[in-house]
């Protein structure tokens, strides 16, 4: 068995991406939460925070790419169309590996979207 | 019939978008703005009006399309390209930059108020079932005061709001001015708001706060600076003590146990405050207009007009006790 | 066909075939009726009575609505007028959106997949009658004058003052948990329904659209709905002991109960919203006479919207003064999950323009519904931004949007589904003309009343207000939404004179009369066995691409076309390729059921007055009735290891551990289980949060005993896996002995808990911190109590001998019960003894 294997027999792998897009958030909303409520008694700025978050969404971008790459090529590298409704294996491998490189898709863009207010928001007012 | 359906729909929205053009004239209305904040969310509510319009035309046209017997039939690729470019790709970038611009909104129209009202005279507002509590601090060399159900609001200037709540969650939202922020037990909540126009609006209570949640508004008076400070100075004097009967009859029957009328009576924490009564618009937030006909009929009996209240009735007072403590009330000005 | 060659049976075998079938699925008649598990009925009765709640509940609207069409109207009292409108909400949300969904689902579902019932029929019953009875509860309240008022979101401390709520809001709590376990009952038994029985050869590639979305809804109820039921344990606890979880003067938070009811309440919307388009998902292809252009966009779709919909919750709560990044995060994530729900649009779209399209009713109400559903949809998009919604939140802005989503993506989708499905219960279809005239009515009369709900809330009209003055404008636009609402009402009701309506003169049609591809139009109304024979399936719309199919199944050329030993069976297969690896004996007629869930039911009611004696007697009993249950029903030693199902294929009729799936059942229930209890902890971090000393100076549970407890129960855990090797070596003696032994630790871990808050003296009524302590101990200690009952259920099990080394399904399902249980315990007393103290 390699390290990764090209065809993963299971459901869950459709989940990759999304899950990494949760942990994000979930990092995300419950570092800037403690923070806000606990502001003054940490000793690093809302700046570093926010640099931190960052990095983390570099990560988490970086781990969706890998897992959208795992997807392309489960999927053919795009060298079979859909809609892989064929009542093989192979068919079944490749409508998993297209639906999951969609949803890495879909969780980059949502990484992206919940990324922006790190850039843009400077303090914990409320 | 399908064809019938969009032109009534596309008629809906014309009137509506007319309206909104045309500034509806309300002093209750987030459509009308007289501040900063309503100014730049009524600009963003336009962009998306209009944007959501012609998305919400050109889905429901093609849709329509699609629906139609007579047509050619797309290929199995064309109709993929449609999502892919329709459903994907358009909805992230319209909707990137519009998250974008409202993220940036969020601290242009509420700053930090340790940053931008320098060292902050917050005015605190209290919200209790169903009134408001207003305290305005003491400032340049004025004597703080507290007032009920009535805000005074400089032009012009950003202005902090401190606000808490008594018994159970309210919200305090002046349509005309900005957005809304909640007053939650047992926590403090700040907002700053800036008045762009003078004249005066309207703010209801937005969180459900029990039975007589409809009857928990308060009035603005957004005034010029040279009129703020006369009035702000007025208040912290108080009323002048006339000696009428009704004034006696206010301390007699026990109403100053729980309302103050500042000057006249010692103070008294429990109900609204009462100084300057007969300058404000309504009698038991918004329950009834100020005239005094309605202030006996809410003395004789509050909960009848304004269920749940807090105050008891003064049913077994005489009738015309009653009517000098009304007359007593509407002529303090 | 397949390889195997078909042996024709001779008329008279397969007439006594048919005979045995409907003898094993035979209806019961006269009062035992109601006693039925088939899916069939059971989704029947819980879609009638989930119609009939939503007539209640839009009845109460047309209240609300008379009273708000005039200023200063006094046609109902304020009191009146928040009971209504609370109980509006409620009952839309609660007693009819979902469970219109697991009626549709228990209804469609197993012929959808080729099955001839879903895995737990029972269950299915169970589900339904603690519906029907927690619904009939909260709806009564109102004519006693008792019912919640206090907004269907209950927010303490309004919702907390006993002087104000008096018992409706215990009502609220108590019925809707009650509820909410029925809900979690049928999201247990459609997530194992759509992975493991579905037709052989029905790939997940393959699986109707219908099921890979209800397979995501039943998974985001697995995860929304315990965060509430946790939500409601603290709240009762505050109104029944005074334990002060959101009392902010004893350190509690109104917060915390808004974050718990928003974490449930936003990805609840899609729980409605999701069914609906599915059920769109099946409409479309039909009426455009082509499989569905981008399968693989749907399930982007759906599992998309599954995962973002837990990122929105705090969008409800933009004007509580959170920090604005926080805000910021929620507003991202709202926006981002409009992406899918774009994408299906398009792909319906899509599809209508791939092929040619056939107009009729169903597709009337669908693209009227997506009509309205896109306005909901571009409103939603602007109050999920900030600035906007300090603006429109809390005002009828909310109200026209929030009836635009739901009424636009549910509700107009739901009449389509039974315009289109009504000819699988009758083998009639509905009345093209009705259907027509309903459409109009409630498309015009819904647009009157709800489009100028956006402007009278941007012109300041808050919601929940039971009146408003003259002057202030609003008065023409809530005549003209009054008007509006009974135009809407009377089309709802052409729609309820249609489905009523005797049909008996109006003859009978053809079984699939929209010619439709999908599986479940080969049922039979007049058979209660489903599917004659289990096909094998090679298509996603098999009907339109397996020639012969209708014929071979009902000639009963496929997979089980017979009744073995009087026993309702099943199919059970492989996750991913649907390869069939058991013969599944599901549960029939039994009045257990029923008898679990009265009981049951009593002991919500009971606790709501505070009769506690009455409480126990019916706690035990439902105990009593849910043993019996098991201990008849489920996990029996068939008489034969092997069952011949047809086509020369021999399956095992008896699996356990991840064969079985009773195991799977267990896995999702703790899996929801686990997301309570992490609800749980989330509100004892919340406060450890907010609080510059969580503990405010009181003396915690010490170190010593929970320490202890956590050693205790690792212990009695350990000694379980030993009880599970020794039962798996045929050691019957040993197993018992070790059950044993792990009993007696898990009374002394159970002891061990309650001791750290019971000698240390910790008051829950005197602060916050104490109560969260106690709560998690007694939840943990709680589960202890049933996993004691489990290990004794086993014992008992082995010694009668329906339990041996080969059927051990009722061990393994404890065991992995305790794998849940003992994480449970370790965080639970780690954290209670080491947390505040260690810091």
């Amino acid at each position: 068995m390699r390290l990764l294997p090209k065809e993963v027999e299971s459901l869950w792998t459709l989940f990759t991406a999304p899950t990494i897009w949760a942990a994000h958030f979930l990092a995300c909303y419950a570092a800037v939460a403690i923070y806000c409520e606990k502001a003054g008694a940490e000793d690093f700025t809302f700046a570093e925070l926010r640099l931190a978050l960052v990095l983390i969404t570099i990560l988490a971008l970086a781990g969706i790419v890998l897992s959208a790459w795992l997807a392309w090529r489960q999927w053919g590298f795009g060298s079979g169309d859909p809609p892989h409704h064929a009542p093989t294996r192979e068919d079944r491998l490749l409508f998993q590996g297209f639906a999951t490189l969609l949803l890495s898709g879909l969780s980059f863009v949502a990484v992206l979207f919940v990324a922006v207010p790190l850039v843009v928001i400077e303090a914990c007012q409320p | 019939m399908t064809d019938r359906s969009k032109r009534k729909r596309t008629g809906l929205l014309l009137t509506s978008s007319a309206l909104v053009l045309a500034g509806c004239t309300g002093r209750q209305s987030a459509l009308d703005p007289a501040g900063q904040e309503a100014a730049e969310v009524y600009h963003l509510f336009a962009v998306m009006v209009i944007g959501g319009g012609i998305i919400w035309l050109a889905v429901i046209g093609l849709l329509l399309h699609a629906c139609r017997g007579q047509r050619r039939a797309w290929s199995e690729n064309e109709a993929s390209r449609l999502i892919a470019w329709g459903g994907v790709a358009f909805p992230v970038v319209v909707l990137f930059a519009l998250l974008v611009y409202a993220v940036w909104l969020m601290p242009t129209i509420r700053p930090w108020v340790a940053r931008a009202v320098p060292e902050p005279t917050l005015i605190e507002v209290t919200g209790e079932q169903f009134w408001w509590r207003v305290r305005y601090p003491a400032e340049d060399g004025m004597a703080g005061f507290e007032t009920a159900n009535e805000l005074r609001l400089p032009i012009g200037e950003r202005v902090a709001f401190s606000l808490s709540a008594a018994d159970v969650i309210h919200s305090f939202w002046i349509p005309s001015l900005g957005g809304k922020m909640d007053m939650i037990p047992g926590r403090t909540n700040v907002l700053s708001l800036q008045a762009t126009k003078t004249g005066v609006y309207h703010a209801p209570c937005a969180e459900f706060c029990g039975t007589s949640h409809a009857y928990m508004t308060f009035s603005v008076v957004v005034m010029g600076q040279d009129a703020y400070d006369d009035w702000r100075r007025k208040q912290a004097s108080g009323n002048q003590p006339g000696g009428s009967e009704g004034e006696r009859l206010f301390a007699y029957h026990g109403c100053a146990g729980c309302h103050s009328v500042r000057g006249t009576t010692p103070i008294a924490g429990l109900g609204p405050d009462l100084t300057y009564f007969a300058d404000r618009e309504t009698v038991g937030a918004g329950a009834l207009r100020n005239t005094r006909e309605n202030v006996e009929r809410f003395i004789r009996d509050p909960s009848s007009v304004k269920p749940g209240s807090q105050m008891p009735a003064f049913d077994m007072v005489p009738h015309g006790d009653i009517a000098a403590i009304a007359e007593f009330l509407t002529g303090l000005r | 066909m397949t390889e195997v060659a078909i042996r024709e049976l001779s008329p008279e075998d397969f007439e006594a075939q048919e005979r045995e079938l409907r003898e094993v699925w035979r209806t019961p008649s006269g009062w035992r009726y109601w006693t039925s598990v088939n899916n069939t009925q059971i989704g029947l009765w819980y879609g009638a009575a989930a119609f009939t709640f939503m007539l209640f509940a839009g009845l109460l609207a047309l209240l609300v609505r008379v009273q708000l069409a005039v200023p200063e109207n006094d046609f109902l009292s304020a009191d009146v007028f928040n009971q209504a409108f609370t109980l509006h909400g409620t009952v839309m949300m609660f007693l009819f959106a979902v469970p219109i969904f697991e009626a549709v689902a228990i209804y469609l579902l197993p012929s959808m997949l080729g099955a001839r019932e879903l895995p737990f029929p029972r269950l299915s019953a169970f589900g339904f009658w603690s519906f029907a009875i927690g619904g009939v509860f909260v709806c009564g309240s109102i004519f006693f004058g008792a019912a919640p008022n206090t907004g269907w979101f209950m927010y303490p401390p309004l919702a907390t003052d006993k002087e104000y709520s008096g018992i409706g809001a215990d009502i609220w709590l108590l019925g809707l948990s009650f509820i909410e376990v029925a809900s979690i009952a049928a999201a247990v038994e459609l997530i194992v329904g759509i992975m493991k029985c579905r037709a052989p050869g029905m790939r997940i590639n393959m699986m109707p659209l219908f099921a890979w979305y209800l397979l995501i809804v039943a998974g985001m109820i697995l995860f929304a709905f315990p965060p509430l039921i946790a939500g409601d344990i603290l709240f009762e606890m505050e109104r029944m002991f005074d334990w002060p979880f959101f009392d902010a003067e004893r350190g509690g938070d109104p917060l915390l109960w808004q974050h718990l009811f928003w974490i449930f309440g936003h990805p609840e919307v899609y729980i409605i919203f999701l069914p609906a388009i599915a059920i769109m998902a099946m409409i479309v292809p039909t009426f455009a006479q082509r499989p569905i252009v981008g399968y693989s966009w749907i399930v982007l779709a759906a599992v998309g919207t599954g995962f973002l919909s837990f990122g929105l919750w705090v969008h409800h709560m933009f004007t509580t003064g959170l920090p604005q990044i926080s805000l910021a995060f929620f507003s991202a994530a709202s926006e981002a999950v409009a992406i899918p729900t774009g994408v299906q649009i398009f792909v319906f779209i899509a599809t209508l323009l791939a092929g040619r399209v056939i107009f009729s009713v169903p597709m009337l109400f669908g693209a009227g519904g997506l009509a309205i559903f896109v306005i909901g949809g571009l409103t939603g998009v602007m109050v999920a931004l900030v600035p906007f919604d300090w603006q429109a939140h809390d005002t009828y802005f909310v109200v026209a949007h929030l009836h635009y989503v739901l009424i636009g993506g549910m509700l107009f989708p739901v009449v389509a589904g039974i315009y289109y499905y009504y000819p699988l219960i009758d083998a009639r279809r509905l009345s093209d003309r009705l259907g027509k005239i309903a459409f109009w009515l409630m498309f015009t009369g819904f647009n009157v009343a709800f489009f100028p709900m956006h402007l009278s809330g941007l012109r300041g009209m808050p919601r929940r207000v039971f009146t408003y003055p003259a002057e202030i404008g609003w008065d023409w636009f809530n005549l003209v939404s009054t008007v509006g609402a009974f135009i809407f009402a009377a089309g709802v009701a052409v729609v309820v004179i249609d489905v009523v309506r005797p049909k008996h003169r109006q003859p009978k049609q053809e079984m699939n009369p929209w010619n439709a591809g999908t599986l479940e139009w080969i049922s039979e109304p007049e058979e209660a066995w489903g599917v004659r024979s289990i096909p094998i399936i090679k298509s996603r719309y098999p009907i339109w691409d397996q020639p012969g199919l209708l014929e071979d199944i009902k000639a009963g050329r496929y997979y089980l076309p017979d009744a073995q030993d009087g026993a309702r069976e099943t199919l059970v297969t492989s996750v991913l390729d649907a390869r069939p690896v058991q013969c599944l004996r599901v549960g029939g007629t039994s009045i257990l059921t029923m008898v679990a869930a009265c009981s049951l039911g009593g002991v919500f009611v009971a606790l709501t007055f505070h009769w506690w004696i009455a409480t126990l007697v019916c706690a035990l009993l439902t105990l009593a009735a849910i043993i019996t249950w098991l201990w008849t029903g489920t996990a029996e030693i068939p008489r034969s290891d092997m069952r011949d199902i047809g086509l020369g294929k021999t399956l095992p009729l008896y699996n356990s551990g991840p064969q079985s799936v009773g195991w799977w059942g267990m896995f999702i229930t703790m899996a929801g289980d686990s997301t309570a209890y992490a609800s749980l902890m989330f509100g004892y971090f919340f406060y450890w949060t907010i609080h510059d000393d969580f503990t405010a100076g009181h003396s915690g549970p010490g170190i010593a005993w929970p320490l202890l407890a956590v050693v205790l129960f690792v212990l009695a855990w350990l000694v379980m896996l030993l009880a599970r090797r020794a039962n798996a070596a045929d050691h019957p003696g040993p197993m018992r002995a070790a059950l044993m032994v792990s009993a007696f630790l898990t009374v002394g871990g159970c002891m061990a808990g309650l001791a750290g808050p019971h000698l240390n003296p910790m008051d829950p009524t005197t602060h916050v911190y104490p109560a969260i302590v106690w709560v998690v101990a007694i939840w943990t200690v709680v589960h202890g109590a049933v996993a004691i009952i489990m290990q004794l259920y086993c014992l008992a099990r082995s010694v009668a001998g329906r339990m041996s080394a080969r059927h051990d399904m009722d061990l393994q399902n404890v065991v992995l019960y305790w794998h849940f249980f003992v994480i449970t315990a370790i965080t639970s007393f780690g954290v209670l003894g080491l947390f505040p103290a260690v810091r």
